[in-house]
């Protein structure tokens, strides 16, 4: 019984969760107009930057092997 | 279709999140919908009709009839807000593909489950704080105003309103606003505003709180600043971030600067309401100003350390932008 995700299936999935979420704040953000969606959209930013930064950080350690390797 | 090669996992884990992320989004809007608009402002009453006996006594029908209507519902029990039932439903399902796709060694499953788990998660952190109605907000602000230009009018003060810079280190997170008897601009000494009286001899005039003070304390908590301690540069950079993106009183503001004179822009404002109505108040608009333009002259007053007068405001013709001119004293 073992967690079938690798650290590079955790990795995709970062990223792909991240491009989500920053397209969704950015159409959501209040400089282009009122969208009138009651959320909190600072929450969904920081969520967003906080899923890219995790998956900047899995592309450092990849980066990091390959030099060691 | 493999769905043990990567490529297809990575699509199916694709089209998931998409679905997932306009179901969030649906499910927002339609809550959205459901709510009252904290924008539009219904059963406004104005100033005027308030004054008449007939529309007083048609207003207390109408209230006196949905009191009883509201009475004759049944009591109704609380119930969870439709976006936490969809959040703690991904979660538990979420959960549940998780241990299943370490049961069965599944890495879809795995996907599926960390997806929805993520989802619900980011539903529960991303639900609103409370909103309140923009008619609500108009009312509130508005009955004071009215108080202060009655006040004003029978004491026949004909003067512009001052605002003041804080003199004294205890006094960062407070306002004073002066308004003299007579036209001329005269400010008071830091001395005899710091007795708090409200009513001063030397020169004549009162003091008050401004109408937006607690507007400007809300800023400062934001920018986690003090504005006695910026100058104007700071202002012209982070008020309009402030307004737009984090509090969202405005779609808009411009700050400029020309000698002594300040220019702000403001575009769609959530105070437009009761910057009309204001308007029909002959000594708060080009004196005191509203909420949100007095607001401003308190940051300015605060900013620049000198007292700070509203000469002028103006709406456009699109009645969504509104200009206000702020004039430095030199004392």
């Amino acid at each position: 019984m073992n967690f079938p995700l690798s650290f590079w299936d955790i990795s995709l999935w970062l990223a792909v969760a991240a491009i989500i979420l920053q397209a969704t704040s950015e159409l959501l953000s209040p400089y282009y107009a009122k969208t009138g969606i009651l959320i909190e959209k600072r929450r969904l930013r920081t969520a967003a930057l906080t899923l890219g930064l995790l998956f900047m950080f899995t592309v450092f350690i990849r980066i990091y092997q390959i030099i060691v390797s | 279709m493999n769905l043990n090669d990567p490529l297809t996992q990575t699509l199916i884990f694709i089209a998931l999140g998409a679905v997932l992320a306009i179901t969030v989004i649906t499910i927002v809007e339609l809550r959205t919908k459901r709510q009252p608009s904290i924008v539009e402002a219904k059963n406004k009453l104005s100033i005027e009709s308030l004054n008449t006996t007939q529309a007083l006594a048609e207003r207390a029908k109408q209230l006196q009839s949905e009191k009883e209507m509201t009475l004759s519902q049944k009591p109704q029990k609380h119930t969870r807000k439709p976006s936490e039932m969809v959040a703690y439903t991904l979660l538990l399902l979420g959960a549940s593909a998780l241990v299943i796709s370490i049961l069965y060694s599944s890495s879809i499953l795995a996907f599926i489950g960390l997806g929805l788990t993520f989802w619900g998660a980011l539903l529960l952190y991303i639900k609103p704080t409370k909103y309140v109605k923009a008619s609500l907000l108009d009312s509130t602000a508005l009955s004071s105003l009215k108080t202060i230009d009655h006040i004003i009018t029978d004491l026949n003060y004909r003067g512009k309103a001052i605002y003041l810079p804080p003199k004294y280190p205890r006094s960062l997170k407070s306002g004073t606003v002066f308004i003299p008897s007579e036209k001329e601009l005269v400010v008071p000494p830091a001395e005899e505003v710091a007795k708090e009286k409200v009513f001063l001899e030397n020169p004549r005039g009162i003091c008050l709180t401004p109408p937006g003070l607690g507007l400007v304390n809300l800023y400062e908590k934001e920018l986690r600043k003090e504005f006695a301690k910026v100058d104007l540069r700071y202002l012209q950079n982070n008020l309009p971030k402030l307004f737009i993106e984090d509090l969202e009183i405005a779609e808009g503001l411009e700050i400029s600067n020309e000698g002594n004179m300040i220019q702000v822009k403001i575009t769609g404002s959530i105070y437009k309401n009761s910057c009309e109505e204001a308007r029909k108040l002959s000594n708060v608009c080009n004196s005191l100003g509203c909420p949100l333009c007095s607001s401003i002259a308190i940051v300015l007053a605060r900013a620049t350390g000198k007292p700070i007068i509203i000469e002028k405001t103006q709406p456009f013709e699109d009645d969504k932008t509104i200009e206000a001119y702020y004039r430095i004293i030199e004392e």
